[in-house]
């Protein structure tokens, strides 16, 4: 089988306190699209609107927009709407821990107040003048998703915003 | 002779914490709790820095943000700070302090002629005088006057420290910790909404610190105790709001304590913004009122309550209204001997009874005429009736209060004049911004505290009951008095009033103004300079204006103001630039193959965002020798090229075809499944947007690919079509540029190569034609081959998914490895499509038509497609409009190069040509230079002789021109 | 400045791209009319105040939509999917 290679190989691995920045790989990511109706009839089950995540048959769903869902997970057989293989297209960070929200307030002008930016919520935004989703996965537990082709430029904006924390 | 002293008292500094620092080479000690000037001044320092003009002796005027004066370069190196403003310098361990602008010393400044020179040196010199003998002269006297003016001097080191940036978010920001900040704080608290508050300086209270009350003390720490404990209350010390802007963002400017920043730049948005920044007082302006030693009166009180630093014996106090008696008051209380000359001609009865009980003596009606001594004062003589000279330490001067209406300004409400008062407060407040305190005008502590409250409660008019606030136990709060004296000096001598300190501006240049006719505030401001100084006029602004209204015979509320821009306070660059800096300002776009590019011998070279190979060193050293070895690869035998960069889109939908042959100018409708064709996409106004090749994978799917420099704008393009106009249409687009990966494999033996590779496919002729397209799975992962080329060779394009491309492209380096296969770049890339003929970005630059690129024939003449109408508007088809060429050297030894300007061989080489060459190469076919360019009238005149001219490097070489297409005319190549 | 998106909420202006006027009514795909084409692509009024713009939310859903900006006071008022 022809080897997987990460677009963080070269990448510097980093230590923190109360800090954890590693990439997440091995995930599935499949763009659904298609009207509200065809969206419902291939998935089930969808996210009422955007910037809040929904889990469902063991996948997780982001609408990315109006028409475009993103599922992360196993692919679903969807002859009802239009189907984009993107799992290559984006290079998964995960930041965890008690600093990660201080660390996201500088790469992004979003209220990442536990309040404002709590679990299941996510946001698309620019990091490092790069397009990239931010996922809040648990209490402090967030998942960055970044454009594989900048995928190294935004690990090193990410951990060297988190110099303050580094161990 | 040192004209102040420490004493016992109690006071901010911890007397427990000894620090010591250098000041031009000697070492002196102060406190923790100190600033650079009270560590100055207790060390007996008043002569602090020359003036930039005239070198005048120089000291400390103020104790905060408005000093003018005593401003000293700090740090060494990369760390190198000019202009530190000594009065708000929190002093640390270490710290070595120069004085500024003196040569070769403080104390004996040879630049101090200037002062004799004055008559020359005044305001707008440089429009008046220095003008001969020849036109050029100015030039030749600027550098000198440049060296002997100015203050700090910037270093050419590089700065060494890290900056930050972090973007905040809050309901309601108050900016200073005052009485008025610090009550709206602890409301705004109370009721559970999120609070930042920010003070400049580096302990919270403003005013009260200056105080000497040990009941407002108290009450300080009490409210900072319980803002401490609030969860959602963010305090930031050591911080300054620089300005605000467009819906409340406030960009604040913090000092962090044991960060690895040395400064952090906030970016706060916050709902409501309540401004509690205080007031500055004004100096008196009379005849050598800048003497070390004359100071704020104000600035005398801080040194004192907050600092435990008095002067030595006597203290003259000269003012115009009623708040200068509280500096009188308490520093006869601490041993000093204070008169007071006071402008107006009565006083209330409280203050006059307790100046007796101090034993006070007051000089009614009178002001000072002038200051005695140079680099130290020692004594006053008093105007008015009374000509007495007075001994004495220090000056005292109190002319008002202005309030801080700077954030109030920046966005763009004027300030207005308040006759009460005597002062400009602010014109208004935008919605959702408030004002507490002295900036409104409000001087008295407890009608401060008051309107801090009140501000809170009316920021957060939806929080649930909040708890009443707790006054300190202070005495109720005496009436503001004041009589305005904008200028207090004798006509005899006001060439040394000065008005503005930092600029060296005095009532005699303001008068010039007047006459030469710049009395506008705006003229006033330019041509005197003043208020243009790192202090930016904050001690006086009000004072001039005032003084040019009077000349005017206009009253104040009509002269106008200048407008405070931001930053509020000198910001370094580096604090704005934050992490942008160096390799980090733009991101750095990679191929998935970048590392393999990396591990074998590639040079890199940046094409927009993008790093891409550039030529690879088994084929030579310098680009120059390299990119013709992996050309003469390419046309002999097989390369491989890293592709990925190309934008890629993917297109589906039941609409997608239809879709497609609207935006190309070529049918796309009828191509079949399994082939690629080659698309013009033009924009609405008729001129070629992007070309790029297209492949149909299944009746609703297909592939579109774009140049590298146009695939955001192409993308953006395409969505933009769909979802503000043909919504109707059935169509998704998602870009797959970070998706797939891909290779191109060029040359006669690039068939052999993919059949070494994937054997069991077939990839003959028949099965691939030309502009075909095959997919299949190889080890698990989907690969796409297009039977494309760039080069003209016989030529392939292999994709896969990005994760897989580097060990797909190590496969066929090894299955074909036996060939001879190598990797080529992007010079040699870009060489083979020039000699091939076909058009790319340097061509494609947004004012070029079909026509003039030779594509006119593409477009369908019976199909519909974005631009058909404007293609034809008259400019567009002008026939002596410019049009691809192919261009021959026809000179050995000769280089061509891109930019180079076209003449006709027999036109004279002036002016701007008929054309320019748009892309060079060295032929390896033809053994020559050869380029693509645009020339008027294009092909109509192939065959004929012409010049290129390279002006910047006097080259003019004779070439000729010819069809663009160099090799394969019949593209024979293509079709093996 | 702050941009609200209709999808999104309002965010920092730099997540944007600005996409010029939108007054103009876009000639229907085909008509062959030169002169309409012309006008509406090159004619249009550059006002200090009220301005109805396209606007695109690239790093974020990508979503074109209409607003309203006064281009004086930079105050947006409305807009529109």
């Amino acid at each position: 089988m022809l080897k997987r290679v990460s677009a963080l190989a070269s990448a510097i691995t980093f230590t923190g306190n109360g800090l954890n920045i590693a990439e997440a790989p091995d995930f599935t990511l499949t763009q659904y699209a298609g009207s509200e109706k065809e969206l419902k009839k291939a998935l089930g089950k969808i996210p009422a609107r955007m910037s809040v995540s929904l889990e469902h048959d063991r996948r997780t769903q982001l609408r990315i927009n109006p028409t475009q869902i993103w599922v992360i997970g196993e692919p679903v057989e969807a002859e009802a709407c239009i189907s984009t293989p993107l799992s290559s297209s984006r290079t998964r960070i995960v930041v965890e821990g008690e600093n990660a929200r201080f660390v996201l307030a500088k790469l992004s002008a979003i209220d990442f107040h536990p309040k404002q930016f709590k679990a299941d919520t996510f946001v698309q935004t620019a990091i490092h003048h790069t397009p990239a989703l931010i996922h809040c996965v648990g209490e402090n537990a967030f998942h960055i998703y970044a454009m594989r082709t900048f995928a190294l430029s935004v690990w090193e904006a990410v951990t060297d915003a988190a110099l303050e924390f580094s161990a | 002779m040192t004209a102040f002293k420490r004493i016992d008292k109690p006071s901010h500094i911890n007397r427990t914490k000894q620090i010591s620092f250098q000041f031009d080479g000697k070492m002196f000690n102060g406190f923790v709790g100190d600033t650079l000037a009270s560590a100055l001044l207790a060390n007996g320092k008043t002569l602090l820095g020359r003036s930039f003009k005239y070198h005048r002796p120089r000291g400390i005027i103020g104790a905060g943000i408005e000093e003018s004066n005593a401003l000293l370069t700090t740090g060494s190196d990369g760390r190198t700070e000019p202009n530190t403003i000594s009065t708000t310098a929190e002093l640390k361990s270490g710290i070595t302090a120069k004085s500024q602008n003196a040569w070769p010393s403080l104390n004996f400044d040879l630049m101090a002629v200037n002062q004799l020179l004055s008559p020359i040196f005044g305001a707008g010199f440089y429009y008046k005088t220095f003008m001969g003998p020849l036109k050029k002269s100015w030039m030749m006297y600027e550098p000198i006057i440049r060296k002997a003016a100015g203050l700090g001097a910037a270093v050419p080191d590089v700065d060494s420290a890290r900056y930050e940036m972090r973007y905040m978010f809050c309901d309601v920001l108050i900016i200073g910790s005052g009485p008025a900040g610090l009550a709206a704080a602890v409301t705004a608290a109370r009721s559970g909404a999120r609070v930042v508050l920010v003070e400049q300086d580096f302990e919270f209270g403003g005013s009260i610190l200056s105080s000497g009350s040990e009941e407002l003390e108290r009450w300080r720490k009490a409210q900072i105790a319980e803002l401490e404990k609030s969860p959602e209350v963010r305090l930031l010390k050591r911080t300054t709001a620089q300005g605000i802007y467009d819906q409340n963002l406030a960009v604040l400017s913090l000092t962090p304590e044991n960060h690895p920043a040395l400064k952090i730049t906030e970016q706060l948005r916050a709902r409501t913004i309540i401004m509690a920044t205080g007031a500055i007082e004004r100096p008196l302006v009379f005849a050598n009122n800048d003497r070390p030693g004359v100071m704020l009166a104000s600035a005398l009180r801080t040194y004192l309550n907050r600092f435990s630093v008095v002067p030595k014996k006597r203290a003259v106090i000269v003012t115009n209204n009623d708040s200068a008696y509280s500096t009188a008051f308490d520093l006869a209380e601490n041993d000093v001997a204070v008169t007071v000359a006071e402008h107006r001609g009565t006083l209330s009865g409280n203050l006059l009874a307790r100046a007796a009980q101090l034993g006070i003596a007051i000089f009614p009606n009178c002001g000072i005429a002038d200051v005695i001594g140079e680099k130290q004062m020692r004594g006053v003589r008093l105007s008015g009736r009374h000509a007495v000279t007075i001994e004495c330490d220090v000056l005292g001067m109190s002319g008002g209060w202005s309030p801080a209406v700077h954030l109030t300004s920046h966005g763009g409400i004027k300030p207005k004049y308040n006759e009460q008062i005597a002062a400009f407060i602010p014109g208004g407040f935008a919605k959702s911004h408030f004002g507490a305190g002295a900036i409104n005008g409000t001087f008295g502590l407890l009608a401060a505290i008051r309107e801090g409250d009140a501000a809170a409660r009316a920021a957060l008019p939806d929080s649930k009951k909040i708890k009443e606030f707790d006054l300190p136990a202070v005495r109720e709060d005496r009436k503001y008095s004041i009589q305005p004296i904008w200028n207090a000096a004798e006509k005899s001598n006001e060439k040394y009033a000065f008005v503005d300190f930092q600029n060296d501006v005095t009532v005699k240049d303001i008068k010039g103004a007047h006459q030469e006719g710049y009395f506008s505030v705006e003229h006033l401001k330019r041509y005197t300079t003043l208020g243009m100084g790192t202090d930016q006029g904050k001690t006086s602004n009000v004072n001039a204006l005032a003084m040019m209204a009077d000349l005017r015979g206009l009253p104040l509320s009509q002269a106008g103001t200048t407008t405070f821009r931001p930053p509020y306070s000198p910001m370094t660059v580096g604090a704005i630039a934050a992490r942008s800096v160096g390799l980090r300002f733009k991101p750095k776009r990679l191929s998935p193959l970048h590392d393999w590019h990396v591990a074998h011998g590639a040079t890199f070279i940046e094409a927009g965002l993008w790093m891409r190979a550039w030529f690879y060193d088994w084929a030579g050293k310098t680009p120059e020798e390299a990119y013709i070895k992996e050309m003469e690869l390419v046309r002999q035998n097989v390369g491989i090229s890293d592709v990925s960069s190309l934008g890629k889109i993917d297109v589906q939908g039941s609409d997608a075809a239809e879709f497609l042959n609207r935006i190309y100018v070529n049918g796309f409708a009828k191509l079949p499944v399994g082939r690629a064709r080659y698309g013009v996409m033009l924009n609405d106004d008729g001129v070629v947007l992007d070309d790029g090749t297209t492949s149909r994978i299944t009746d609703t799917k297909f592939y579109m690919t774009t140049t590298t420099a146009q695939a955001g704008e192409v993308m953006s393009w395409l969505e933009y079509l769909l979802q503000m106009h043909w919504t109707d249409l059935n169509v998704h687009v998602t870009s797959l540029t970070d998706e797939w990966g891909g290779m191109a494999v060029s040359g006669p033996n690039s068939r052999r190569a993919l059949q070494l590779a994937f054997p069991e496919i077939d990839i003959t002729n028949e099965a691939l034609p030309y502009m075909g397209v095959i997919e299949f799975k190889f080890e698990g992962v989907e690969v796409r081959v297009l039977r494309l080329s760039f080069s003209g060779e016989l030529a392939y394009e292999v994709h896969c998914s990005a994760d897989y491309t580097t060990a797909l492209w190590e496969h066929i380096l090894k299955a074909a490895e036996l060939l001879g296969i190598k990797p080529y770049g992007l010079e040699a890339l870009a060489s083979l499509r020039i000699e091939k003929g076909h058009v790319a970005g340097a061509d494609l630059d947004h004012r070029n038509t079909l026509d003039d690129l030779g594509l006119g024939k593409m477009a369908g003449k019976d199909k519909a497609y974005i631009g058909k109408e404007l293609r034809f508007r008259e400019d567009c088809q002008a026939p002596e409009r410019w049009s691809l060429v192919g261009i021959e050297s026809m000179e050995e030894g000769a280089k061509l190069r891109g930019g180079a300007i076209l003449f006709a061989a027999t036109d004279e080489i002036k002016g701007h040509g008929r054309g320019y060459i748009t892309s060079v190469t060295w032929s390896t076919e033809l053994n020559k230079y050869i380029a693509l360019a645009l020339y008027n009238g294009g092909l109509k005149h192939e065959g004929e002789d012409i010049i290129c001219a390279f002006p910047l490097k006097n080259e003019n070489v004779k070439a000729r021109i010819v069809s663009p297409h160099f090799i394969d005319k019949q593209g024979e190549r293509l079709h093996a | 400045m702050r941009i609200p998106c209709p999808h999104c909420g309002e965010r920092d202006v730099a997540e944007f791209r600005y996409g010029g006027d939108a007054s103009n009514v876009r000639p229907s795909h085909g008509s062959g009319d030169l002169k309409q084409w012309h006008d509406y692509k090159f004619i249009f009024d550059n006002p200090q105040g009220p301005h109805l713009e396209y606007w695109q939310h690239v790093y974020g859903c990508r979503q074109w939509f209409k607003l309203n900006r006064n281009t004086a006071t930079n105050e947006i008022v409305g807009g529109e999917r």
